[in-house]
Formats: C-alpha cells, sequence, structure tokens
C-alpha cells in the first residue's frame, strides 16, 4: 500500500513522516515515534488510556488515523511539564496517591489537564462527568478526584 | 515508634508512572522483533481432525507455524493441576484454547498466515451449566476423568438438624453471581527472545514471575537457571495474570525461530486468554434463636470453573471456610464443590471464593433481622467474632479480631453522614442503607507451604537495595518493602531501592495474590534487613565502644546508644567503615506463613490471619427506571497496622469500585461458552461518574506475627461492598436482588412481582 506524506508536531518537535494511511495515531505516536506512554486499553474508545491532546482537545488515539494528525499539534504524556520539573497536575497526582498500577494515569492526566485548561475551578461533579471517559480498575478514582480539586486549588491551569 | 513505617510516601514507581515513562510490556521494542500471533477456532467444544499448516507456512515474511507437535516438553499447564493443552490437538474443551502459534515479519503476514491455518474439526455436545453438569449423565468435559466434579469439601460441625428444630427463625434461599472479568486497563503482552547465552527471556507482566519460569521450563523442556522471566510494570492483575497465557507459548515461538518475538493481545483476546471470577450458586439456611444469636447454617456452594482447573479447589475451599460469615455459629454444614464445564475456565479473581458468599450470608443476615424485629446492625453486633471465638472450621481466632471495632466506627461514621436524609426523595427514587461485615483469610492456605524470601544489602555509603521476587501490580508492595527496610535501617525511604520480580536476580517470594505480600514478604523483608543490620551492628559495637549490639538502635540515618544517643556514628560512616573491615552487610529473610490441611469434617486452621471489614453504603434507587444510584460508602477495615496509610485507602476505594461493579452492572454474558459481551463498551466496570462519596476508616488491631502488627487489605476491600449495596436496595424499595448483578431489568422485574403479588 502507498505512503503518504504527513506534517505534525508533537510535543513541539516537528515531524515530517512517511506514513501507512491505515495507520491509528496511537500506532503513529507508540510504535513510529516511540512515544509509549500512551497506552492502548481496548481499542474503541472506551477506556481513555490513549487520550492526547489533538489541537488542544482531547482524543482517543485509537480512533483517529493517523493521516488526521496532518497539519496539527499533539500533545502526549511525554510533552507535559519538563524534564526538570513535572507539570502541578502530575505532582498532585504523586501527592495524592493517585497512581497504582499507573497504565491509565497518562490518558488521566492529560484529561485532567483538558478540563482544567477549560475551567480552571471544576466542581467536584464536573470533575467526575469529564473524567469519565477515562476508566480506572485499581483506584476508585477517588484519590484521583481529590488530585485534580487539588491541583485546581493551586490554580495550575495558568501555570503554563 | 516508627519512623517511616505508618506513614506515607510517595510511591517509589510514582515518579516514572505519573510520567507515561514506566515500561508495560507492549512499550518494549526489540530489533529484529517478530510479531507473534494466536490461532483459535470458533466454537467451545469439537474434536480437532486435522491442521494443515502450508498454506499459512507460504505466506511471505513468515517465520514459524507451530502446533502441539513443536512443543518439545509437556503440552500441558495449570497452577494446581496441568490440565490445560500449551495448543490443543485433538480437543477443544472452551474458547480458551488455542490451536497453533503463528510468528511473522509483520502485522499484515501474521493476520494472513492466522487466517490460512485449515483446521477441520466436528462439533462435540457440551455442558454449559454446572449443576447440569454434575449430573453423571452429561459429557465428560475431561474424558479421562469419571465425573465432571473437579472437587468437593464439606465442612460439619455439631448438628445442624437439631439445631433448626430449635431455632425461632429459619430462612431458606438460593443466592447466585455471574462470572466476572477482571478488566485490567492493560491487555496482555510480552516479549520473548533468547539471550546471548541461548537462555529464554520472557518480559511480562504476571503475578508471580517464579512459578511461570517453572511452566515454561516443562513445557521448553529446559532447567529452570536457563529461563528467565522478568516482570515489567504490571498494568492491574486483580488474579487474572496468575495462570499461563502468553508464557509459553511466547517462548515456544522464540525457541522455535531464535527470534525475538513480541504479542500484543487486544481487549477482545484478552476477555477469551485468562481465567474469570467463579459463578457461583449457593443455597442457604440459615437459623437464630428468638434473640437473633444464629443457632445453625447449612450451605450448599457449587462454583463454574469451566474447563480448566486453575484454583478452583483453593477457591471453593475459601469459599467454604467463609460460608458462614464472620459470625460464631455453633452447628454448621457446609458442601462446596467445583465443577467443569466448556465455559471459560475460572480461576483467581480478587476475593478468591470469599467474594461471593457474602451475597448470600449478608441478605440472610438482614432476613433474619427483619423477622425478628430487630435492627441490621444489632444482628451483627451480637453476633460478630471477638477474640478467643471459634470459627466454622474451628480455628481459635486467638488475636487481631478488629470486626467489632470496624463495626462501631463504621455505623458510627455512617449516622453523622447520612442522619436526616429524606428516604423518600420524590414518588419514584428513593433512598436505602444497607451494611455487610465480612472477613477474609490470608495466603494460600490448607497448610501449603506460603513462603516468601528477600535479601537486603547495604551498601558501603549506607544505603540499601532489596531483592524480592514478589511483583508490585500496582498496589505498591514495592514502596511497602522499601519502608520496611528504611525502617529497619534507619534511613529514608529515598536511600532504599527495591528490585522485584526477575527470576535471574531475586528470591521466590511467591505470588503477589492472597492478600500476602505485605504479610509475607514483608515480614521476608524485615528478617533480612535486620539481620544485614546485625551485621553492621558488628562494626558499631567497635566504633562507640560499647560491649554488646543490644542496646544500639539504627535511626535517622544514625546508629546510637538508646540509653545515651549523643554517642552515635552516622550510618554512611559505619557502612563505610564495616566494608573496610571486610563486613558485608547483606541479610536473607524467609517468612512462612501458617496453615493447617482441613481434616475430613473441614475442621482445622486453614489460614491465618483473618482481616475484618465493614461497610455502609447509601443508595438512591429509581423505581421508574431501575436505576441504582450509590450515593455514599462508609468502610472500615481492620489491616492490623496500615504500613502505607495512602496506599491502605487506595486499597479500600478500589475495592469498593471493584464491589459496586460487582453488585450492579458486570457480568460476562455466555452463550453456550461463547462470550457475548467481550469488550469494554459492552462488560460495564464503574466510571469516574458512578462513584459514591467514599469515606475510609483504617482499624489497626495488631497481629503478632505480622510486620509491625500488619495484616492486608487488597481482597478485603472489596467483599463487602455488592452485598451491601444490595441490602440497601431492600431497604430503599423493599425488592431483594438474589442474583447479580442487580442491573435495571432485574430491580424493575422485582418490583413488578412484588406489586402483583399486593
Amino acid at each position: 500500500m502507498g505512503k503518504i506524506a504527513i506534517k505534525v508536531t508533537v510535543n513541539g518537535k516537528k515531524y515530517d513522516l512517511e506514513i501507512d494511511p491505515r495507520l491509528r495515531l496511537i500506532d503513529l505516536l507508540r510504535d513510529e515515534l516511540r512515544l509509549t506512554g500512551t497506552k492502548e486499553g481496548c481499542g474503541e474508545g472506551e477506556c481513555g488510556a490513549c487520550t492526547v491532546l489533538l489541537n488542544g482537545a482531547p482524543v482517543n488515539s485509537c480512533l483517529v488515523m493517523a493521516f488526521q494528525a496532518d497539519g496539527k499539534k499533539v500533545l502526549t504524556i511525554e510533552g507535559l511539564g519538563s524534564e526538570e520539573k513535572m507539570h502541578p497536575i502530575q505532582e498532585e497526582f504523586l501527592k495524592q496517591g493517585a497512581v497504582q498500577c499507573g497504565y491509565c494515569t497518562p490518558g488521566m492526566v492529560l484529561s485532567a489537564y483538558s478540563l482544567l485548561k477549560k475551567n480552571p475551578q471544576p466542581a467536584r461533579e464536573e470533575i467526575k462527568k469529564y473524567l469519565a471517559g477515562n476508566l480506572c480498575r485499581c483506584t476508585g478514582y477517588d484519590k484521583i478526584i481529590k488530585a485534580v480539586e487539588s491541583a485546581s486549588q493551586k490554580g495550575v491551569s495558568r501555570d503554563d | 515508634m516508627t519512623n517511616v513505617v505508618g506513614k506515607s510516601p510517595i510511591k517509589v514507581d510514582g515518579r516514572e508512572k505519573v510520567r507515561g515513562r514506566v515500561q508495560f510490556p507492549a512499550d518494549l521494542y526489540k530489533n529484529g522483533a517478530l510479531y507473534g500471533g494466536l490461532k483459535r477456532i470458533p466454537v467451545p467444544c469439537a474434536d480437532i481432525l486435522s491442521i494443515d499448516t502450508s498454506e499459512a507456512e507460504k505466506v511471505p515474511g513468515v517465520k514459524a507455524v507451530l502446533t502441539a507437535a513443536d512443543i518439545p516438553g509437556l503440552n500441558a499447564q495449570g497452577v494446581l493441576f496441568t490440565d490445560m493443552p500449551v495448543i490443543s490437538s485433538k480437543k477443544v474443551r472452551s474458547v480458551n484454547d488455542i490451536v497453533a502459534l503463528v510468528a511473522a515479519e509483520n502485522e499484515d503476514s501474521l493476520q494472513e498466515a492466522l487466517g490460512k491455518i485449515k483446521i477441520e474439526y466436528r462439533e462435540t455436545t457440551g455442558v454449559f451449566d454446572p449443576i447440569e453438569a454434575m449430573n453423571p449423565d452429561s459429557p465428560l468435559v475431561h474424558s479421562d476423568r469419571e465425573s465432571n466434579i473437579l472437587y468437593h469439601v464439606k465442612i460439619a460441625k455439631g448438628d445442624v438438624e437439631s439445631a433448626f428444630e430449635k431455632s425461632a427463625v429459619i430462612i431458606e434461599d438460593t443466592y447466585k453471581t455471574p462470572t466476572v472479568e477482571h478488566a485490567f486497563l492493560q491487555p496482555e503482552a510480552a516479549l520473548a527472545y533468547l539471550d546471548e547465552r541461548g537462555h529464554v527471556v520472557i518480559h511480562t507482566a504476571t503475578q508471580y514471575p517464579h512459578w511461570d519460569r517453572a511452566e515454561i521450563a516443562r513445557s521448553l523442556n529446559l532447567p529452570l537457571h536457563k529461563v528467565r522471566v522478568v516482570t515489567t510494570a504490571v498494568g492491574g492483575a486483580f488474579g487474572g495474570r496468575e495462570d499461563m497465557t502468553l508464557q509459553v507459548r511466547l517462548c515456544l515461538l522464540a525457541l522455535k525461530t531464535g527470534r525475538p518475538v513480541k504479542m500484543v493481545l487486544d481487549r477482545e483476546e484478552s476477555f477469551h486468554i485468562h481465567c474469570k471470577r467463579h459463578a457461583m450458586t449457593m443455597r442457604y439456611k440459615t437459623g437464630a434463636d428468638k434473640s437473633g444469636r444464629l443457632t445453625a447454617v447449612e450451605a450448599e456452594i457449587i462454583g463454574d470453573t469451566g474447563a480448566y482447573a486453575s484454583w478452583a479447589p483453593n477457591v471453593l475451599r475459601k469459599a467454604a471456610v467463609h460460608a458462614t460469615g464472620p459470625y460464631r455459629v455453633p452447628n454448621v454444614k457446609v458442601e462446596s464443590y467445583a465443577v467443569y464445564t466448556n465455559n471459560p475456565f475460572a480461576g483467581a479473581m480478587r476475593g478468591f471464593g470469599a467474594a461471593q458468599p457474602p451475597v448470600a450470608y449478608e441478605a440472610q443476615m438482614d432476613r433474619i433481622a427483619e423477622e425478628l424485629g430487630m435492627d441490621p446492625l444489632e444482628i451483627r453486633a451480637i453476633n460478630c467474632f471477638q477474640e478467643g471465638d471459634v470459627t466454622a472450621t474451628g480455628q481459635m481466632l486467638h488475636a487481631s479480631v478488629g470486626l467489632t471495632e470496624c463495626l462501631d466506627k463504621a455505623s458510627e461514621r455512617a449516622q453523622e453522614i447520612f442522619k436526616e436524609k429524606e428516604k423518600d426523595i420524590s414518588p419514584f427514587k428513593k433512598r436505602g442503607q444497607g451494611i455487610a461485615c465480612t472477613f477474609y483469610g490470608l495466603g494460600y492456605g490448607n497448610g501449603f507451604p506460603d513462603t516468601s524470601s528477600a535479601v537486603v544489602e547495604v551498601h558501603e555509603d549506607g544505603t540499601a537495595t532489596v531483592l524480592t521476587g514478589a511483583t508490585d501490580v500496582g498496589q505498591g508492595s514495592n514502596t511497602v518493602f522499601a519502608q520496611i527496610a528504611a525502617e529497619e535501617l534507619g534511613l529514608k525511604v529515598d536511600d532504599v531501592t527495591v528490585i522485584s520480580a526477575d527470576t535471574d536476580v531475586t528470591p521466590d517470594a511467591g505470588t503477589t495474590a492472597a492478600t500476602r505480600q505485605t504479610y509475607n514478604s514483608g515480614n521476608a523483608v524485615r528478617i533480612a534487613a535486620r539481620k544485614a543490620k546485625k551485621i553492621l551492628f558488628k562494626q558499631a559495637i567497635k566504633e562507640l565502644n560499647v560491649n554488646t549490639d543490644m542496646g544500639l538502635e539504627a535511626k535517622d540515618g544514625y546508629v546510637y546508644v538508646k540509653t545515651f544517643p549523643q554517642k552515635r556514628i552516622s550510618h554512611s560512616e559505619l557502612a563505610a567503615k564495616a566494608y573496610l573491615a571486610g563486613l558485608r552487610p547483606v541479610g536473607e529473610g524467609n517468612f512462612i506463613a501458617h496453615s493447617t490441611q482441613l481434616d475430613e469434617n473441614g475442621q482445622g486452621a486453614p489460614y491465618w490471619p483473618y482481616a475484618f471489614g465493614v461497610q455502609v453504603v447509601e443508595v438512591v434507587v429509581n423505581t421508574l427506571t431501575g436505576q441504582v444510584e450509590v450515593e455514599n460508602v462508609v468502610a472500615a477495615h481492620d489491616v492490623g497496622k496500615a504500613i502505607n496509610k495512602t496506599a491502605v485507602e487506595g486499597q479500600i476505594a478500589g475495592g469498593i469500585a471493584q464491589g459496586l461493579g460487582f453488585a450492579l452492572t458486570e457480568e460476562v454474558e455466555l452463550k453456550s461458552g461463547k462470550i457475548k459481551n467481550p469488550f469494554f463498551s459492552r462488560y460495564l466496570i464503574p466510571t469516574m461518574a458512578d462513584m459514591p462519596d467514599i469515606e475510609p476508616i483504617i482499624v489497626e488491631e495488631p497481629e503478632p506475627s505480622g510486620p509491625y502488627g500488619a495484616k492486608g487489605v487488597g481482597e478485603p476491600a472489596m467483599l463487602p461492598t455488592a452485598p451491601a449495596v444490595l441490602n440497601a436496595i431492600y431497604d430503599a424499595i423493599g425488592v431483594r436482588i438474589k442474583e447479580l448483578p442487580a442491573t435495571p431489568e432485574k430491580i424493575l422485574r422485582a418490583l413488578a412481582k412484588k406489586d402483583s403479588a399486593k
């Protein structure tokens, strides 16, 4: 099958790529760019483990074709925070004990980041509704909610 | 007073997890790796007539198409009985069966080859209902056995017949729980290859690498030291990563091709490859005198183990031992069975047979209380285990029975939170409360050698490394071990590195299951750290010029004389001096949990210690839609001692979420042995939006044999949730759901039946 050319910016870095048109965005990120922080949990957009931001909006990267990212900006977990300092949402996830196995964590953190960008002071019910697309089987979500509340109280969304 | 134990340091692997840097098996890439795949047939029950791989082998890029004939060693796997073929050749017994393996240069070749394997088979009559399967005329799932009944255990104490005759109230009913899926977020994946020595190496997510190594070696006909199992980060386990799934098969592909081979399953394949929670049918008869004291319990429990045994005898034994609940019952008769069917195989899942009986015994408790006009809290308070009580198996509970404290604290807190709320919110929205008490015996039990080993090495700068075979499946065992080693050595958690679950490097610590790692491996790490410290203290005797190490203590980075704390030496200086003197502070620890085998009447001390839990829940039921919203859960758990409070709270909340799924939505729908809903869009686990407010209460009734008094909490956390929810639904709308999950359809049907009975 013929390859197609796309230009995509991932975590601030520009890529000119020749890709198989059947490639999903998650495959591009993981297999081609080796950004393996993006996880696959279900392949049908139910679990949210593959959440990335596409031009600032959260998407399930298992449901987006790689060519659909042509000309767009992608943010993955590897692009959040810096080498020296984690993003405050990540700090709060650690402090509150919101991480157990860690498989849902990258997607969960990015969804939380997206929420706080949109609404820096969400009510508890808004957090629960917004993050309902990110499944977690370990934590019972309780500490995740607390981490997002705590990050929100610290006003982290304006830091970056 | 402890320094590090009892605190909540940040998870030792938290930073890399929250940055997405930690590696799960699918995140490993190796140059030249082939793509591995598994071939099934589309029916659960068949005789295989022929397998033709010739067309598949011709597909460009295909490097191997393997069948049963290619297995150098034993073509069978299984934790208790080797009853599951690695590759099925003559018979297919369930949708779990694999008939061929393929390795290819790319995904396209792999898929084409899998499609070109020609299998001729004849469908055979299967049996899909365990009660039917117990009938002697039923088709045999394993033709070499005389019956489909794999296991039967009896517990008999006192005289139930005469006790029922004298009882003021008797409640008799049957309860059912369905087949349930672990639904860990990370589907099975692995990377296998031959290393530079020619040893077979596999990186995978498993609960017990040393066991995997034994199974791989047996089927590949290799000595144990030439097989290495490296545990990657594990994306949730809950019992679903104890049996062989990819391990033997992928290693076989690597051995035969001489190339690295990687396999990553999708969610649908994941549903088909690992075990499930045993569906159980539980017939109960419970009696009490007029004051509400239990007089007798008779129970029959039948568990569907599907086509393969996995842990079925141990699961159904645990069900039997826990069948009477955490209550004093003088007369007991329990019969528990594990039965083969052609359904997907069942095995370990959080609770391990102790999760299903509470659905029955806690409903029975409420119903007895209602008959006697008693409060559900009161009937539990007068029957619940106290220190010194004797269980249904005759076991003396000589210590660490924090159940009454759990009951008191949970009910008091629930009173505060729940008080003065409207019961009738609207004509169709009704609020209700429910309570449930449970217990859980830790460990493999029944006299099985339940051993953990660990090694602690103190380096010349005073920092330390812990080696343990125990897998951290996300619950945080590596952090707990770092805390324990740091506590013993007087270090900070950051001064300790934990290396875990690599068979080439770490000693066998048993499986991360049965809520046993904090207790078992925690003890082993503590013993190992103390031995290493003892060696350091030899040097400290010289440095501090004391006559014995008895008065020495290691704390806050120093070793000092307890009675004269000014006399001290820093840990790093001491370690350096010890090394110069030729000492090597390395300690090895070994801990075996105590239990005895049950005798022919089911009497004995099958587990130790026991953890206890009480949860009180508040629900709102919509009588128009049948939907249940769980608003609040107060959860009090006696964990002995919380080594890490945040981790314990995390286990409690996680257990509640799984308990809510068990209560309300989760069921693997089976039709003639096939899974109808192997997707997250049709197998519904709780989302964040479904979660109630959770109030965890940690009760610490110390266990003398536990590290710092610790028992455990992993499995116990989920046990009371489902029965408490069912009791709350009854309290809200007056209908009792006796078959899980309590879906809106079942609730509406029960309401309609109640209305028509009026």
